[in-house]
């Protein structure tokens, strides 16, 4: 069933089949033919590239979160971890005389990869409790998202973790041929797990395992394994994610990333990931997460009051859903 | 949901302190939530006052954890458990009333310190006058573009009382400049990463219009700041206001990039407390050197109804000693 949905044999597509198909790419795009001819700044160079930078945090961790949902399970514990890690790596990144981590400001790039240890641990632990115990994944990564949080408080005391160096803050602040090192890192994810769901053997044992998990157990496939892994891609991306954003305001903050799971979510599902797994793209979700991205921006450039956004993207998120639904009547 | 570790320290504290001293009397301090810097300041404060320190009352201080209900149910237990004084910082200007009454019709006075809350059961307020430091951010933002221009005004959680005062204050300055024009004035909830994205999009929406920006807390003005620099402008070349005196913010006014008010939250906590401790122990004179620090703020037997402690505006004069009592 699912299948036939993902991969459809050409031939003609009704009017209904393309708004279901394509229904989200055709979202956005109207969207940014909108906001072109409302506002003059939409279509400028310096605010798409600022979309993209908005975008990138919320972007990786949706990536990551497709993995997770497509294995049927959920990963709530992304912005406490997105803290964790950040707050980790900014201890020894940090120039400020007040750190606690001795010989502060290490070399970036290992304060780098300390963070997306952090992150993918989080990810190991969630993962096993997930695929060894059984917890379903609602419960194991409420948890976590709990308990990380704490962490992250109880190693920062609570208080901002500022004046980071200049090399860790080029992950958040710099740019490459004039476009911001955030959009490389957005696009180097969205690339690779392109690449890992599409083209390797462990992702189509994603699928598999989202699809049917028993079929996929009886036919041999080490579905704890799989399991775990989802997490673990999804730990170390939402580390990445931390540090960008911590890069990106100068400091890690204890308070960073409240609430970024239900982002990421939105995004996946917008996406046309369905949350009974087996189904869905990553391509899909980095178009989610570009109109959720879209949205806030037009709606700040047109002025219109924040409250506002909140409300479309709930509508939004549930019409993305309704949508799914009826495909999979369809089938 | 994220505090459980804070919880339990709390939860222990509370066992030791029960356990510990049974005939000093008890004293809780219920605050909001201790997840940021600021009340972070406070409650360190509080523990450190010198009455406390000498053993003469018994400090419990109670992390309500961001949720009115909470709050609640800690007063009941401060209730049941017959503490002597309570010092106050709601979540909530409305939703902390029906605490303060329960308290009040135990007995228990309370002393609300930093957030007012809507009750006339409040024996004392120790706070600063968040109308007064909006005036005055919105004044130095005002006086360094002369008072002609365009500025942005990114506030608080719109509702909370801190943010209805702060720009109470923003306008009252803004009324004395006509010429000047509030080109978007809206909510980042006082999120770094919320404002930091919110001037992003208002630099595009009004390229080179934009000369002074108000911050309604430093947090947010420090997300300003970091917009301004990834659109490659200079934040020397804006006027840029925050409120708190949070330490990176004192960092950003050391380099000379923005203006901060310091919130003296040492201050409130102390005074507070100093108010509670002498309702409790008869002829008691208060131990805080915060009276000698604000002669303008007199104890007044600690009768009065309110006590007003001043704001301090963060200069290169004063930054750096601001700076080392926060190491």
């Amino acid at each position: 069933m699912e299948l036939k949905a993902k991969t459809p044999a050409g031939g003609s597509l009704s009017g209904g089949q393309i708004v279901q198909r394509y229904g989200i790419v055709i979202a956005l795009l109207l969207a940014c033919l909108t906001l072109t001819l409302i506002s003059d700044n939409f279509l400028t160079t310096r605010n798409v590239l600022n979309v993209l930078r908005q975008t990138s945090i919320n972007g990786v961790l949706a990536i990551g979160m497709t993995f997770v949902i497509l294995t049927r399970g959920i990963d709530l514990s992304v912005g406490s971890v997105v803290a964790l890690s950040g707050v980790v790596a900014a201890s020894f990144a940090t120039t400020s005389s007040a750190g606690f981590i001795p010989g502060a400001p290490w070399p970036a790039g290992i304060a780098i990869l300390i963070g997306l240890a952090v992150g993918m641990g989080c990810g190991a632990v969630s993962g096993v409790i997930v695929a060894r115990y059984r917890v379903p994944a609602f419960v194991a990564t409420l948890g976590m998202l709990s308990a990380a949080r704490g962490l992250t408080l109880l190693y920062s005391g609570g208080r901002p973790i500022p004046a980071l160096s200049e090399t860790f803050r080029w992950i958040g602040t710099g740019s490459i041929l004039g476009i911001p090192v955030p959009i490389f890192l957005l696009l180097g994810t969205f690339a690779l797990a392109h690449f890992v769901l599409t083209q390797t053997r462990f992702g189509r044992h994603v699928y598999a395992v989202g699809g049917n998990p028993h079929a996929a157990k009886v036919s041999g496939l080490p579905v704890n394994r799989i399991r775990f892994l989802v997490y673990v891609i999804s730990g170390a991306l939402a580390g990445l994610a931390g540090m960008i954003l911590a890069a990106r305001t100068g400091s890690a903050l204890p308070q960073a990333g409240i609430a970024y799971e239900l982002d990421a979510i939105a995004a996946v599902v917008i996406g046309g990931t369905s949350l009974a797994g087996g189904v869905g793209r990553v391509s899909g979700t980095l178009i989610g997460a570009l109109l959720i991205g879209v949205m806030n921006n037009g709606l700040d450039l047109m002025g219109v009051e924040s409250y506002y956004q909140q409300v479309i993207k709930g509508f939004l998120i549930v019409a993305a859903v309704m949508l799914d639904q009826s495909k999979n009547k369809q089938d | 949901m994220t505090k459980t570790m804070l919880m339990m320290a709390t939860a222990l504290t509370m066992v030791a302190g029960v356990a510990g001293a049974q005939d000093k009397p008890k004293i809780g301090a219920a605050v909001y939530g201790l997840n940021a810097e600021f009340m972070q300041i406070w409650a360190e404060a509080a523990e450190n006052h010198p009455a406390v320190k000498q053993g003469l009352v018994e400090l419990t201080v109670f992390d309500g954890r961001y949720d009115a209900l909470v709050q609640q149910e800690q007063f009941e237990t401060m209730i049941t458990e017959g503490y002597k004084a309570i010092v106050f910082v709601p979540i909530d200007i409305e939703a902390g009333a029906a605490a303060v009454d329960a308290a009040a019709a135990a007995g228990i006075p309370v002393f609300g310190s930093n957030t007012r809350v809507n009750s006339d059961k409040l024996t004392a307020y120790v706070g600063s006058d968040d109308v007064q430091s909006g005036y005055m951010e919105a004044k130095h933002v005002l006086d360094k573009i002369g008072c002609k221009g365009n500025v942005v005004i990114i506030e608080g959680p719109i509702g909370q009382s801190a943010q209805i005062q702060r720009l109470e204050g923003n306008m009252k300055a803004l009324a004395e400049c006509p010429d000047v024009k509030v080109l978007e004035q809206q909510t980042a909830n006082w999120s770094r990463a919320e404002a930091q994205t919110l001037m992003e999009n208002w630099l595009t929406a009004h390229p080179g219009e934009i000369q002074g920006i108000i911050g309604q807390n430093d947090e947010m003005a420090l997300g300003a700041i970091e917009a301004v620099k990834a659109a490659g402008l200079k934040p020397t070349d804006f006027a840029i206001a925050g409120i708190d005196g949070v330490t990176d913010a004192l960092l950003a006014v050391k380099a000379g990039d923005m203006a901060s008010i310091l919130q003296d939250g040492h201050a409130q906590a102390q005074g507070a407390l100093d108010l509670a401790i002498a309702a409790v122990l008869p002829d008691y004179q208060p131990m805080s050197e915060i009276w000698t620090q604000y002669p303008d703020m007199p104890w007044a037997d600690g009768k009065a109804k309110e006590y007003n402690v001043p704001w301090t505006p963060v200069t290169a004069e004063n930054v750096d000693a601001l700076l080392a009592t926060r190491q």
